[in-house]
């Protein structure tokens, strides 16, 4: 299957004033089109970090410090890849949203409590379909205007038309212009040289420089009263989240748009968070254990709609949680995180029958069975403090299997079987074969 | 084309009724009733401070009553005898309060004539700054706090937080002297008081058109620009000594509000979106930021009016501020029990305000 | 003995490892990280140490009444400094000097005496209306809110001209007017940890009520009241001095800031050929007056910032 995001080696660091936090120690998970990709560990191991990397989207005091997070977004070439971490903000904020979505853990707290539900979802179509909702509302206005003509308001009308038109070509232009500046900056990345990096500065400044909005328009879209002209687009908007709402089977959408989100039960509230995030029809959406606080019942629908999503709309889910039996429900392929490190990449079945990493191997021990007898299994210790992390390979402090060479080296990554790979020591070191 | 009905959450839709249908109606009953408690407490401040001036001797209050200096301790008593001061405090308490609702406030030593008259000459100067310098500090403050919010630990908030803990440590007085001395003093410029001799001249001849008092509008409505320029020469100095220390308060609040908006999981959701900087700081941190910043300007409300007694005995500007000042030094009780209860009215009135425009910028706040 | 050494060493590291003791090692080597914290401390101690050796740095003439600033003639207009007196002398000639390392204690004096008796009645009143609600808490809450619809400046004036003018009337007022402030606050504080768990959990445990306000609450909701009240002696004093400052304050020649300053009223602009003749009588004590607001102010926001967990980690 077709890659779609990669991540290779990334490290990823907080700075708060109890130290340097190590969150990610190297991490590198594949998303393939079409798949239900799934990440899982015990809270704290890195997986909301992982994805957080991916949207670019780690706040301050995080920071990226190394690694490649690669996107295979290119329709025509297939290995054509961009590492986003190369590009610049004006980039990502296009990706964002729109190529790559994200819906989060906490509804209630993942919505603005002070703007309308229409406001929250539509915001995403304002930021990335605005030229289309510009057209239809010019061709609105045209049909007004052919209808009836008054002397004088059709002269307003009139302006008004010239003044979206304006803001469309404007906006358009700037797309357009970002996207060769992009393509160009791209292109001059490999060799580092002094004229090299000139133009590359050359470009950035260019960039920077570009406006989204033309000066006529801000004008009018700052000055009270006449700003009125620019509720035009409302309308437009509120349609478009209405059928959006329709099309996730969300009951009563034209309450629900005009409503705020202390009115929604929770349930609603991730169907929102959704919607928000589907607004734009993403290729991947990334779920951060987004059933984790719902009850059982709200917890199965959501699940239940993201599969359906799955195959209608967007090609791939990257699916975080700490829940196996979500995992088993939902996940094609999954990796098992802890501390920072990846420690097991399988399919999922493979990886519930035949777990290699002794951390997997206790994770499934963990899970509560219907016709369990002994006592439950648990994994001694805690998860290690990410200031000062274990040496070596991250588990071995609370490895039943641990070696020596454990406290030394970090195990490098092991292809047991075609798609089942295994950071772990047991199966590459001399020690353990001896 | 996808299909995921199931629940249909029924607490959704009742909610969405109730709030369309009754709002008009539950905001007229809020007012009313926030203004039958306004009195309720009005009722308390005057008790409060009734008793309070019970404490200074009848003597001592029956002395604005005095017009020659030969008063003899017998001609003492018997103006205490005829105003009733010797009578016990309920009854007296009860004549000031009928005299009250038939409009008679009493006379007062410090305007040299009745209360109501003083109030009509010394209110619209005071509102005249008031009008200039509260919207100042509101934009100010709100503005600088988002600066240093947004750009935290940077040099602009550095000099923001400056800023803030200078202004909110400078004694009042002290500033306007140092403003005095080294405009008024040193340049020679922004003299104190309210308006210069010529206009002085003008505003007290009978042509004056003495529409509102504010000295500035009537200039407008009179046609006399210079009269205007006047008026805003004389305020601009006051106006600056308002602002540097009441935006302060308002500039800390608003810079650590503003931060723990962008903390929020929301913020996330909105970078998430794709959306700028400039628009998560403008439309989704900014009016959740300003929620605490309005429930608190009721209370900066209270300190202005602190800075305004201070700013205008400085200034010399024949204010409210003024007034008080020399009504509390001389015990003019009238006076005083006068402006302490408008100001009580505009306290509360302000804090009702205060309370409508915070349930209209949180949704999550309905007024009951 | 040796393995009493070392229950002892043992001990002692216990104790710098509990979760509290740790917190407040943390907390505090940040505070002192802080610049502007360290600012506040330095200001705060330079002003300590001058009211501690203020018999030292100017030695009264009168030792009975110390806080009397020595004159020096009856000359009205101010002097500049001179070798007798490094800061000038305000009207009178009264030594400026002398007057601010008095004025020093009277400072903290009112600053102190204020806060914690306002404190004292905050908390008595605070925790039993907090705590226990209901009427006596509806009572005391529509009282403060009386007390919130005064003007505070001019009930001031009015008050400390009604009992009389002096620096005593105007600490009575302040606290008689004050209270409703912390009260509201510490109320607030208290009805917040109300409910939560571990005070639910205290309750289902069987503690009596008292013990529950006095074990639980108040040492929870006590950090952040004694940082605002830090701020607050600096404001407190500022109040104080404005009170002194519109004529309020004690007779003219107290070692009072506030006092000082409204003797320099009459001398904001000089003789026409020089316009700042006099800067130093109108600078000076202001200056101190704002130096020292500013120490407490400089403390009590870099406290806030360390030691209330939700602005530390930001």
């Amino acid at each position: 299957m077709e890659q779609l995001v990669k991540t290779e080696k990334v490290v990823t660091n907080f700075y708060t004033y109890e130290g340097v936090v190590k969150a990610l120690n190297g991490v590198s998970v594949e998303v393939r089109k079409g798949e239900t990709y799934g990440l899982v560990g015990e809270s704290g191991c890195g997986k909301s970090v992982t994805v957080r990397s991916i949207m670019r989207i780690v706040q301050s005091p995080g920071r990226i410090e190394d690694g490649k997070i690669l996107l295979f977004f290119s329709d025509t070439d297939r290995n054509q890849a961009v590492d986003i971490l190369k590009r610049s903000e004006a980039f990502m904020q296009t990706i964002r949203g729109n190529e790559i979505s994200m819906i989060f853990q906490e509804a209630s707290t993942s919505l603005n409590p002070v703007l309308s539900i229409e406001y929250q979802i539509g915001e995403s179509f304002r930021l990335h379909r605005m030229p289309e909702i510009l057209r239809e509302t010019i061709d609105e206005l045209q049909a007004n205007l052919d209808k009836k003509k008054i002397p004088f308001v059709s002269g307003w009308k009139k302006f008004q038309i010239s003044l979206f038109n304006r803001q469309k070509e404007t906006l358009e232009n700037y797309e357009r212009l970002i996207d060769s500046i992009e393509f160009q900056l791209a292109e001059l990345e490999d060799d580092g040289t002094s004229k090299n990096r000139r133009l590359k500065d050359e470009l950035n400044r260019k960039r920077d420089m570009l406006r989204k909005d033309d000066r006529l328009v801000m004008f009018f879209r700052r000055f009270p009263f006449l700003r009125r002209y620019y509720r035009r687009i409302n309308p437009v908007i509120h349609r478009k989240v209405v059928n959006l709402l329709k099309e996730l089977g969300v009951p009563n959408p034209e309450n629900i748009a005009r409503s705020y989100p202390h009115e929604l039960s929770g349930g609603m509230q991730q169907r929102i968070v959704i919607a928000i995030a589907l607004a734009c029809h993403p290729r991947i959406l990334i779920a951060d254990e987004p059933t984790s606080n719902l009850d059982v019942t709200i917890q199965a629908q959501i699940l239940d709609m993201i599969r359906v999503l799955k195959e209608t709309t967007i090609s791939s889910v990257l699916f975080i949680t700490h829940d196996l039996g979500v995992v088993a429900e939902i996940c094609d392929r999954v990796t098992v995180m802890y501390a920072g490190d990846t420690c097991e990449t399988a399919e999922v079945k493979e990886l519930f029958q035949k777990p290699l990493h002794p951390y997997t191997k206790a994770l499934l021990r963990s899970v509560p069975k219907v016709r369990q007898e002994e006592a439950l299994a648990t994994i001694p210790g805690v998860v290690p403090n990410l200031v000062n992390p274990p040496t070596g390979c991250r588990f071995h402090p609370r490895c039943e299997s641990a070696m020596d060479i454990c406290k030394r080296e970090k195990p490098p990554l092991f292809t047991y079987a075609p798609g089942h790979t295994v950071s772990c020591h047991l199966y590459t070191s001399k020690e353990a074969k001896s | 084309m996808i299909s995921i009905e199931k629940t249909i959450d029924a607490d959704v839709s009742i909610n969405i009724f109730l709030k369309t249908e009754k709002n008009h109606v539950n905001l007229l009953n809020y007012i009313i009733r926030r203004l039958l408690l306004m009195i309720l407490v009005l009722f308390g401040v005057s008790l409060i401070v009734f008793s309070i001036m019970m404490i200074i001797p009848p003597g001592q209050r029956v002395a604005i009553y005095v017009k020659s200096e030969k008063v003899t301790p017998a001609q003492m008593e018997a103006l205490i005898e005829k105003y009733g001061m010797n009578d016990p405090a309920p009854i007296q308490y009860a004549r000031w309060i009928g005299n009250i609702f038939q409009g008679d406030f009493g006379y007062s030593e410090t305007a040299k004539g009745p209360v109501i008259e003083g109030f009509k000459q010394y209110f619209p100067i005071t509102l005249e700054l008031v009008l200039l310098s509260t919207p100042l500090i509101i934009l100010v403050g709100v503005w600088l706090g988002t600066l240093g919010a947004v750009h935290k630990d940077k040099p602009v908030d550095h000099f923001t937080r400056v800023f803030a803990v200078i202004g909110y440590s400078l004694p009042t007085f002290w500033l306007g002297l140092m403003l005095l001395m080294l405009f008024y003093g040193l340049l020679g410029i922004f003299p104190p008081g309210q308006i210069s001799n010529v206009g002085k001249d003008v505003i007290s001849s009978p042509e004056w058109n003495r529409v509102t008092g504010l000295i500035c509008l009537d200039g407008i409505i009179n046609g006399r620009w210079d009269i205007v320029w006047d008026g805003f020469y004389h305020l601009i100095l006051p106006a600056f000594n308002l602002v540097i220390l009441s935006c302060a308060l308002i500039l800390r609040l608003m810079r650590s509000s503003m931060l723990e908006s962008l903390g929020q999981d929301y913020i996330r959701t909105a970078l998430a979106k794709g959306a700028d900087r400039g628009t998560i700081n403008r439309i989704h941190a900014r009016r959740n930021a300003l929620i605490p910043v309005i429930t608190i300007s009721g209370l900066m409300f209270a300190g202005l009016m602190a800075g305004m007694v201070i700013t205008e005995t400085i200034f010399n500007r024949k204010g409210i501020g003024l007034w008080m000042a020399r009504a509390a030094l001389q015990l003019d009780v009238p006076a005083i029990m006068f402006n302490v209860l408008f100001l009580g009215t505009i306290f509360a009135v302000v804090n009702l305000i205060v309370d409508i425009l915070y349930a209209y910028v949180d949704p999550r706040i309905r007024l009951t | 003995m040796s393995t009493e050494l070392k229950q002892k060493t043992t001990k002692k590291e216990g104790f710098l490892s509990h979760p509290a003791v740790k917190e407040f090692t943390f907390s505090a080597k940040r505070f002192l990280k802080n610049p502007l914290s360290i600012i506040g401390l330095t200001i705060i101690l330079i002003f300590a140490l001058i009211a501690i050796f203020a018999p030292v740095l100017a030695p009264p003439e009168d030792p009975y009444d110390p806080f009397k600033i020595p004159h020096d003639g009856w000359k009205t207009a101010p002097s500049p400094p001179s070798p007798e007196h490094p800061l000038g002398t305000m009207e009178q000639q009264y030594d400026i000097l002398y007057g601010i390392i008095w004025g020093t204690r009277s400072a903290f004096k009112i600053g102190f005496f204020i806060v914690m008796a306002n404190l004292f009645i905050g908390i008595i009143l605070g925790s039993l209306a907090g705590y226990f609600g209901g009427w006596f808490d509806e009572i005391i809450m529509r009282i403060t809110d009386m007390f919130y619809a005064l003007p505070f400046l001019v009930m001031a004036m009015a008050l400390v001209v009604a009992i009389g003018r002096g620096l005593q009337s105007i600490i009575i007022v302040m606290i008689i007017l004050g209270w409703p402030t912390y009260t509201r606050m510490i109320r607030g504080e208290i009805m917040a940890l109300r409910d939560k768990d571990f005070i639910l959990a205290a309750k289902a445990g069987g503690a009596k009520s008292l013990r529950i306000i006095i074990q639980h609450i108040l040492p929870n909701s006590i950090y952040s009241v004694l940082i605002v009240a830090s701020m607050n002696i600096g404001t407190t004093v500022l109040t104080a001095a404005a009170l002194s400052f519109l004529g309020l304050g004690s007779e003219s020649g107290y070692a009072d800031w506030g006092q000082m300053v409204s003797m320099c009223r009459d001398w904001i602009v000089g003789p026409p050929d020089n316009r700042l003749a006099y800067w130093y009588v109108v600078f000076t004590p202001g200056f101190v007056i704002a130096m020292f607001v500013l120490g407490w102010n400089l403390l009590g926001d870099a406290a806030r910032d360390v030691f209330d967990p939700k602005m530390r980690r930001k």
